[in-house]
């Protein structure tokens, strides 16, 4: 059992601002994931959240009672490192139940703990193993594993699999995913990898310069970004952000190139296009905005087709695999209700009947 | 002239065959992938070809010269490696015309092309910084610039992007697309990222455990792979590959998949594959060309999971051997624990040998 927040904490290292008036509440068994660029504070927060920092400013609770004069022993919450740390002259199995005996558990208790986890990770196979004859995903389960059995409030895990190819990290994201809901535990990860964010989190928090800039479920904060910075961040290829003039009943964007109905909305900047909402086809004069195929990417699945259109460049993703060549003359259309409006600042622009609830 | 030719070329290390027998002909001009996991050799085959390693056994000919004896250094090629050896002393600028200054071109060509090179990897800015303090991604850029700016006829890249972050990696790809796109080089490039080969390459070689499995253009790979290693290996997620055993049947010939029933109807090309199995077959299908079919009319698999990464939405289904996925572009209101109903689409489906692992072709 574990709910863990910050209210209004701030970290600096000396001028350094590592966390910029972070407030959060992660809920009590919750996949909780914090996604950034590198020093968006995402790692200071983990240190934080252990108690191997203090804030300057604000508190860290956790089910509901400030901690930030508990030391990080009696916090009982269990970290996976990204650089695994495993004991290389022990077996998988002594790894294991290292923390357990360092603890003074019983033995019975240390096995019944140990092969539960096991049997969790899929590893039983392998306990007898030392770590030099283990996989990278292996490794990493052993590791999770010897967290797993400190039967820990919550686990933090930072960027834990990154070191895995990426077939692997498919399947292990998934596997992390399922262990959290069987061990019925708080998890909070961190990662720089927006697809394995969206896959695994129950609710994110986007990070920027220290700051929480957005915070929601994977889907809320794809399909209503709060900023641009937001909406570019996640998905891939990126968010199409361009620059938009507003005149009289219709918005310009890319050199006029592309002309859209303006929108119920003041002080657009810019305009966001999700490269999977752009559609192409073969430029016949009239509907669409004209642009050149600048260079095309066949996935199999889908084809990136990065475009210029009025001098700006930009990418659209298409079904299957269509056949287009570069230097192709194409029209480019999208769904007006699928774009995105940002004001001066980058911050996303809602109709004003919606009511602000961001 | 810059063609290259690999003749029955093997590489050993003692009693380890790091390369068996390899054949490839990487046209003038062209972007050859060399795709694998780590340890299938394509290093090896990288090397023997830059002269940092001699061949076992076999031949590699730039043009209808036989490369053997000559020096890494005489043999005109460029190479970008993971690790970029930039000199930190120095400015960008004088990392980027290093090999023109050395080589004792005239100041003036020296400052055309640095600048030309610049411009196009986007480092007109950033010419007078000192190397030491950049980025990791700057510092990979300017190794390719200082490679590409002597414009060798042959140019040679050993994951050139694995230390690079993501967002910087989707850039890199057009940049050096288009860099071989404007020199025409031929371009070698070494990777273990079925994105990066699938992304840039003209055609890709795919290795596994110094054999190599494929050799074609990335569609051709991804559309009729040669063996299940290459099935399992392009794409993402791979192929779905279910066991299973041909079957005639008063609709027509199918596959019998065990648990989860019987296969759609095979379209004729399939169903002549089929019939030249010898036994059990493996029936593979893309995740992406799958579609939802009423109760009775498909597949029926248990969804153990959903994953919903921005539009796209990853069902998993049953487990293990009988395991499979599917990807829709839209969400299919299927959540974990429901029964889902699915067809491949009849032209996508790819049989396999289940005993050697080999496609099964219908002609």
């Amino acid at each position: 059992m574990a709910e863990i927040a910050f209210r209004h904490v701030t970290k600096r290292y000396g001028r350094t601002l590592a966390v910029d008036d972070a407030s959060f509440t992660v809920a009590d068994n919750e996949f909780f994931c914090f996604f950034g660029p590198p020093l968006s504070g995402k790692s200071t927060i983990l240190r934080l959240i252990l108690g191997l920092e203090k804030p300057d400013v604000g508190e860290v609770l956790i089910d509901g009672r400030v901690v930030n004069a508990v030391s990080p022993a009696a916090r009982n919450i269990a970290m996976v490192f990204q650089n695994l740390a495993l004991f290389p002259h022990m077996t998988a199995a002594g790894n294991i139940r290292f923390p357990l005996v360092e603890r003074g558990v019983p033995e019975l208790q240390i096995r019944a703990r140990m092969a539960d986890a096991a049997e969790k990770l899929h590893i039983t196979h392998i306990l007898h193993k030392f770590p030099g004859q283990l996989s990278g995903g292996e490794r990493q389960r052993v590791a999770i594993a010897r967290a797993l059995v400190r039967d820990p409030a919550a686990y933090l895990m930072d960027d834990p699999i990154s070191a895995l190819d990426a077939r692997l990290r498919e399947e292990t994201r998934v596997e992390l995913k399922r262990i959290q809901r069987e061990a019925g535990r708080t998890l909070i990860y961190v990662t720089h990898d927006q697809e394995e964010a969206m896959s695994v989190a129950d609710r994110m928090a986007i990070l920027e310069h220290g700051a929480i800039r957005q915070i929601g479920t994977p889907s809320q904060i794809y399909d209503h970004p709060a900023t641009a910075y937001v909406a570019r961040f996640l998905g891939s290829p990126m968010m199409n952000i361009l620059t938009a003039t507003r005149q009289g009943y219709s918005v310009s964007a890319a050199g006029a190139a592309i002309q859209l109905a303006a929108p119920d909305l003041t002080g657009i900047a810019s305009l966001g296009l999700r490269p999977e909402d752009l559609r192409v086809s073969p430029w016949a004069g009239g509907t669409g905005s004209p642009a050149t195929v600048i260079e095309v990417e066949p996935l199999g699945g889908h084809t990136v087709v990065t475009l210029e259109a009025g001098g700006t460049r930009l990418r659209a993703m298409l079904r299957g695999q269509p056949d287009i060549r570069v230097s192709a003359q194409v029209a480019l259309t999208c769904d007006p209700a699928r774009v995105h409006y940002f004001g001066d600042s980058g911050e996303t622009l809602r109709p004003s009947h919606q009511g602000g609830s961001e | 002239m810059s063609a290259i030719r690999l003749e029955n070329l093997v590489k050993r290390f003692g009693a380890f065959t790091a390369l068996k027998t390899m054949d490839l002909a990487v046209d003038d001009g062209e972007f050859m992938a060399l795709l694998g996991p780590s340890g299938c050799g394509k290093s090896t085959t990288m090397n023997m070809i830059a002269g940092m390693e001699r061949p076992s056994e076999g031949r590699i000919l730039f043009g209808d010269r036989d490369m053997a004896g000559v020096a890494m250094g005489q043999r005109g090629v460029g190479f970008v490696f993971q690790n970029y050896a930039i000199f930190t002393h120095m400015s960008v600028r004088q990392n980027l015309s290093y090999g023109l200054r050395m080589g004792g071109r005239p100041k003036a060509e020296v400052a055309q092309r640095t600048g030309a090179i610049a411009d196009l990897l986007q480092l007109g800015d950033l010419l007078d910084r000192p190397a030491a303090g950049l980025s990791v991604n700057i510092l990979q850029r300017v190794a390719i610039g200082r490679s590409a700016v002597m414009e060798p006829a042959i140019f040679l890249l050993d994951e050139p992007l694995s230390n690079v972050d993501a967002a910087f990696r989707a850039v890199m790809r057009t940049e050096l697309k288009q860099l071989q796109r404007q020199f025409r080089q031929t371009m070698v490039y070494v990777t273990h990222d079925q994105l990066e080969a699938m992304t840039m390459a003209d055609r890709i070689a795919v290795m596994d455990h110094g054999v190599l499995q494929q050799v074609g253009r990335p569609l051709e790979i991804y559309n009729d792979p040669a063996n299940l290693f290459v099935a399992r290996f392009i794409g993402s997620p791979g192929m779905n590959l279910l066991a299973g055993l041909p079957l005639e049947t008063a609709a027509g010939p199918v596959v019998d998949l065990g648990a989860i029933g019987h296969s759609p109807v095979l379209a004729p090309a399939q169903a002549a594959a089929a019939r030249r199995a010898r036994g059990a077959v493996v029936y593979g299908f893309r995740p992406e060309q799958v579609a939802t079919v009423p109760p009775g009319h498909g597949m029926a698999m248990p969804v153990s999971f959903v994953e919903r990464i921005g539009a796209r939405t990853i069902l998993h289904l049953g487990h293990g051997a009988q395991g499979a996925k599917a990807v829709f572009e839209n969400d299919v209101g299927l959540s974990p624990g429901s029964m889902a109903h699915l067809a491949p689409i009849p032209a996508a489906i790819r049989l396999f040998d289940a005993e050697t692992g080999v496609a099964l072709r219908g002609t």
